[in-house]
């Protein structure tokens, strides 16, 4: 079965006990949240030797935790709305255009992937801090809209090279305006693709923490501001509730994302 | 041209503009002057940092390319679908959000945490290993970030690898470890090299696993931003600061994509 490294035992045995070693690296800290939300709500205890539900009532109930999940979940929505309604038509465009700056454009919006984040946490802190945009939802959101952009951008692309030009051209022949062809034609063939870049988009923005932690104050914190001060300051057992639930949250919009993702390949 | 003007509008306004911003805070002070990294190049503090940062940045590369390389094979080697079920977990801890994870490595390696509550119960509470809040913390929390990364970038040099090249060496009486050395080991450096820059890409502007796993010496230049941001309320030195990181990412980035499609890249700014 192995032609990798050989048939030798010796070799095979210590590949897959490193493997595996790193294995339970990886899993480990995604899971060991749950057993721990449901346990003590003294101290962080695992493993738990009760059972309850309590540092769920706490989270639940603590206007500081749920205020800030509830904030985080307005800003991942609007950023989601706002990023595909900027950055659908644009990569539309972008893929069927011919105008020279096409690969500079492309470059600007693809960019936020690798600028370091606290350099735009910087820039943005600057810049907000002159137009009065620190600790407002509008000025996260929009920081928030460039930095998934190019998530949107690149699975978009990606959906638009799988679509049928012929269609659209047939469309044009028949007298279809732009406006229809590319809301009947197009953006039909491109559901799949949307609907991926749109939940990368939604669980960046609601994980994104170093650019929320420099735009945000008391009135516009989010829970991963609100995580990183707890887990910094007080380490209270009510971050493993927490936890527990945006872990479960981003498996299913993972989930989510590789299914659609299963559908753009079928349907090319 | 109409659809594309609105997203170009925003980018900008919102990512050249602040970028611009905090190049012009870092050279004007009243005047132009390269004053500002004159003086971080004789700051004690800057210069730690900035080694600091490279020995993290490059020590976590290094053991997530240890640790990395063999989960690669271990994938290579299973059929089609038993990788996926492994694949599953090597992505788990890519969706999972950084503070679930550095929250729960402190359940795990902190002083009171489950390694240790084992070493203390085994030893009967003379063994605690300072696993957290020092730099074994903070490698800790960058491999579990990083490798995902690595074994990916090496997976998919390994799944291209012909492997009807090991078989003749096989038949030609090659043992397992020149195969290797040989054969897997050099057809495989693309995915290295790869994995590697992509790792020190990320780690470099990394600002959460120093800042909540590390202890005050291990300060990376992400987190000198932020305290020349909030401590010291030095702007300048702050975009200072900002620019050699952005300056360090980018000659990486261009690295990496001398390396390979600058696709590869998604994520890097995390």
């Amino acid at each position: 079965m192995n032609e990798l490294f050989g048939s030798s035992r010796l070799a095979r045995g210590l590949v897959s006990s490193s493997a595996w070693l790193c294995y339970i690296f990886l899993v480990v800290p995604s899971l060991i949240v749950i057993p721990i939300s449901f346990g003590n709500p003294g101290q962080i205890e695992f493993p738990p030797r009760q059972f309850t539900l309590e540092l769920y009532r706490q989270f639940f109930t603590d206007p500081a935790w749920w205020g800030s999940t509830v904030q985080s979940l307005i800003v991942a929505c609007l950023t989601t709305l706002a990023t595909l309604v900027l950055a659908v038509p644009a990569a539309y465009a972008l893929a069927r255009s011919r105008l020279p700056g096409r690969g500079g454009l492309q470059g600007l919006f693809m960019m936020p992937m690798l600028v370091p984040v606290i350099v735009l946490g910087l820039g943005l802190y600057l810049q907000y801090s002159n137009w009065g945009l620190l600790d407002t939802t509008a000025g996260l959101v929009l920081a928030h809209v460039m930095l998934t952009t190019p998530y949107i951008m690149v699975s978009v692309m990606s959906g638009l090279q799988h679509s049928d030009v012929a269609l659209e051209t047939v469309a044009s022949i028949m007298g279809a305006s732009r406006l229809r062809i590319f809301f009947r034609v197009v953006l039909p063939q491109l559901k799949a693709s949307i609907a991926v870049g749109a939940l990368f988009a939604f669980l960046m923005s609601l994980d994104e923490v170093v650019v929320a932690y420099f735009l945000t104050g008391t009135d516009s914190m989010t829970l991963p501001v609100k995580m990183y001060s707890s887990i910094r300051w007080e380490l209270t057992p009510v971050l493993a509730a927490v936890s527990t639930l945006l872990t479960v949250l981003s498996l299913l919009i993972a989930l989510g994302i590789i299914a659609m993702q299963g559908k753009t390949e079928a349907s090319s | 041209m109409l659809l594309l003007a609105p997203l170009t509008a925003v980018m900008l306004l919102i990512l050249i503009y602040p970028l611009g911003l905090t190049l012009w805070t870092s050279l004007y002070n009243g005047r132009f002057s390269f004053d500002a990294y004159a003086e971080l190049a004789s700051s004690t503090l800057f210069l730690r940092v900035l080694r600091n940062t490279f020995e993290i940045a490059v020590g976590g590369t290094l053991v997530s390319l240890l640790f990395g390389y063999p989960v690669a094979l271990h994938l290579a080697a299973q059929p089609p679908r038993k990788r996926t079920a492994y694949l599953i977990m090597v992505m788990l801890p890519f969706w999972t959000s950084i503070l679930v994870k550095s929250f729960a490595l402190v359940a795990v390696f902190g002083n009171q945490g489950l390694i240790n509550q084992f070493l203390g119960f085994v030893s009967g509470g003379t063994v605690n290993l300072p696993m957290m809040f020092n730099r074994v913390g903070v490698i800790l929390g960058m491999i579990n970030f990083l490798l995902p990364f690595m074994i990916l970038s090496i997976l998919g040099s390994l799944l291209s690898l012909d492997r009807r090249l090991i078989l003749a060496a096989e038949t030609m009486g090659a043992g397992p470890l020149r195969i290797f050395w040989k054969i897997t080991l050099p057809l495989s450096m693309p995915g290295v090299l790869a994995g590697v820059l992509i790792n020190i890409t990320l780690s470099i502007g990394m600002y959460i696993t120093p800042a909540l796993l590390g202890g005050r010496q291990d300060m990376m230049v992400a987190n000198l931003v932020d305290f020349y941001t909030r401590q010291t309320l030095d702007w300048t030195a702050a975009s200072a600061t900002a620019m050699v990181l952005l300056i360090l990412s980018g000659l990486l980035v261009a690295m990496l994509g001398k390396v390979r499609g600058a696709a590869g890249l998604a994520g890097a700014g995390a």
